[in-house]
């Protein structure tokens, strides 16, 4: 479809007037179906204190199908790959046209305070968070400094 | 399966089929002394294919109860009879200014893409004329509740039929068309090009023809409407009795809702989820399905190996009901009430003869208070306490709008079971046909064999055999999957 549908301008109005704490989402200024994302890690987790970098898409289907959501930044999560892909039911089987770019980004912050490892998208990670979970916190901290430093410019981390 | 590319067509296709018989004679063609055992592996395959397919057209006229009477849906249609169900489908998502309910439409304003627009046009189409799902409202990008009678009416009378169409789009860029209005296309295509580029080539210009053909089709309606609206202006006194009053247009449009999927704005009442009571508009209902056939979503042990999906039981597939976008419970479904002060269109007055006053004193409507519209239509929202059972009569479920999902469901199935089927037989020709086939080594090698080992005739027999064997049982279980 040429133009945009109402909801994505809607929507799109909606966040930067109402925003969500902790959570930040930019249109591409080319291209109005792709967002810059960060969301804060979730307090008392390992990923507190950390500001992730995401890329966010909403496919010609939206909001009958699922946006696209990819973290950029490095992340140690059973359910997030290397390739920053999220393992995550309302991104897949469990998508709502009810739903919005609000609420999905805030299901991500929220699986990042309870990672899933029984639902594994990274298997030597989740295999390690059942085995060991004691280290395998101690380093998803670690990479959560390493890699997820709040910046002050808008630049997504680019590998 | 990588080993049977892009094979995942019946094999009753005719197309199809002679390209299998023709992969089995290169594996015969591996010099003469072979001839025998060839012509063996090219029957088994054939046999085991067609037996394939032989038991599931059975079994399934049988289970489903489809008797001679009654076109059998698993029957494989030709490329031409497709292109014409496609091509009456398309004609009935037309909208026209002349088909009206309530001062809404029978097909949708054109929010999502064609593509998605794959529901029963009839039955949708009856539900609105019975007034158990409300129409296709064409929708309002905003509405502002300042604005004036004059203003409401003034926007409405700019409303097309239908959005407008993308024009040139990049999908069809270069594909040739010809002449739209010839039902043959075939000097389109490449004859040089091989069947299967062909094919591709028919699809992809079908498309596009399809395409065009339903933008000229939708303009035209477009362009009608348009003129007999200028024509109402000009001449007050014969009005096309099909167009609304200007009552009509204010009292559906001053009393709207948003709907909470697409954000746009339509008349008052909407659709309500028969489980968590929310509105919904009926260009988004009709996008609401099940989802496409797949193998259930298990939680797994990340230190285990995973089976692939290939190898998995094609019975296992399955497809649940919709849910409710709002409260995610199953079945979804919706109600409809519609409103007791307007019946216009089909199965009621003139759009052109509503007038607000015939229903002032009765209902209470005051064509300038708003708030006793409002009022009004609270209450029959309200009407409906509570949810209601998916099987109530007054319920819409959206399977009952696709009620084809059982029969996709079997297809699916039926074609992961051909298509292992295919890669078994394919796999086992080649245990006979190439010696240096790791698996041919194992079975000979592991069978108790004379000084000779695997080249004596006897052996060689006796593999056969074995595979033979093996295959026939295969057969037999394909057979009795389709049970």
């Amino acid at each position: 479809m040429a133009a945009l549908p109402k909801r994505i301008i809607k929507e799109t109005e909606r966040l930067v007037s109402d925003p969500v704490p902790g959570i930040t989402a930019e249109p591409h200024e080319d291209n109005l179906r792709y967002f810059q994302v960060t969301i804060e890690g979730p307090q008392q987790s390992p990923y507190e204190n950390g500001v992730f970098q995401l890329e966010l898409f909403l496919p010609d289907d939206y909001p009958m199908e699922a946006p696209k959501v990819r973290f950029l930044t490095k992340i140690y999560h059973p359910n997030i790959d290397r390739l920053g892909r999220i393992c995550l039911d309302v991104l897949k089987n469990n998508w709502s046209p009810a739903l919005q770019i609000r609420t999905v980004l805030l299901s991500v912050q929220a699986l990042l305070a309870s990672p899933n490892p029984n639902d594994p998208l990274a298997n030597d990670v989740a295999e390690e968070w059942i085995k060991h979970e004691d280290t395998a916190i101690a380093k998803a901290k670690e990479w959560t400094k390493l890699y997820a430093k709040p910046t002050q410019d808008e630049e997504p981390a680019k590998e | 399966m990588g080993n049977v590319p892009g094979k995942i067509d019946s094999p009753q296709d005719p197309a199809n089929r002679k390209q299998q018989r023709s992969e089995s004679l290169n594996f015969g063609s591996q010099g003469p002394k072979n001839l025998n055992r060839n012509r063996r592996a090219t029957s088994l395959v054939g046999n085991l294919l067609s037996a394939s397919g032989r038991a599931r057209s059975d079994s399934y006229n049988s289970a489903n109860g489809y008797n001679g009477n009654s076109p059998n849906p698993y029957k494989k249609k030709s490329l031409k009879e497709k292109e014409k169900l496609k091509e009456k489908h398309a004609r009935q998502l037309v909208v026209k200014y002349n088909e009206t309910v309530d001062g809404g439409f029978l097909a949708p304003f054109g929010c999502y893409n064609f593509d998605k627009l794959d529901y029963e046009a009839d039955i949708v189409k009856n539900l609105i004329i019975e007034r158990r799902l409300a129409p296709f409202y064409t929708p309002l990008q905003e509405f502002d509740q300042t604005w004036t009678r004059e203003e409401v009416i003034k926007i409405v009378d700019g409303l097309p039929l239908h959005c407008s169409f993308q024009q040139d789009p990049e999908e069809f860029e270069g594909v040739p068309t010809g002449d739209l209005a010839d039902d043959e296309f075939d000097y389109l295509l490449d004859s040089t090009a091989s069947k299967r580029e062909q094919r591709r080539q028919r699809s992809k210009i079908s498309k596009a023809r399809l395409y065009f053909k339903r933008v000229g089709w939708q303009e035209r309606a477009n362009e009608r409407y348009l003129e007999l609206k200028l024509m109402n202006k000009k001449h007050t006194e014969a009005k096309n009795p099909a167009l609304p009053s200007d009552d009509l247009k204010y009292t559906l449009y001053k009393n709207g809702a948003e709907c909470p999927i697409c954000f746009l704005y339509f008349p008052k009442p909407l659709n309500i989820s028969r489980c968590c009571k929310q509105p919904i508009c009926t260009e988004c209902f009709v996008q609401i399905k099940r989802a496409a056939p797949h193998f259930p979503h298990e939680e797994v042990d990340p230190t285990q190996d995973q089976e692939p999906d290939e190898l998995k039981d094609p019975n296992l597939l399955v497809s649940e009901p919709a849910n409710c976008p709002y409260c995610a419970t199953a079945e979804f479904g919706v109600t409809y009430e519609p409103r007791r002060d307007v019946r216009t269109g089909i199965n009621g007055i003139y759009a052109s003869e509503y007038k607000i006053a015939e229903y002032k004193d009765r209902e209470g409507l005051v064509s300038d208070s708003s708030s006793n519209e409002d009022d009004e239509l609270v209450t029959i929202e309200q009407i409906r306490r509570g949810s209601i059972a998916a099987d109530d009569p007054s319920v819409i479920t959206s399977d009952s709008i696709r009620p084809d999902w059982e029969i996709n469901l079997t297809k699916e199935r039926l074609r992961l079971a051909r298509r292992s089927a295919k890669a078994t037989a394919i796999h086992m020709s080649n245990q006979l046909i190439d010696p240096e086939h790791p698996s041919r080594h194992a079975s000979i090698s592991s069978s108790v064999g004379g000084p000779d080992g695997g080249n004596s005739p006897q052996r060689r027999q006796k593999t056969l055999e074995e595979l033979d064997d093996e295959m026939l049982q295969q057969a037999i279980k394909l057979s009795l999957q389709d049970h």
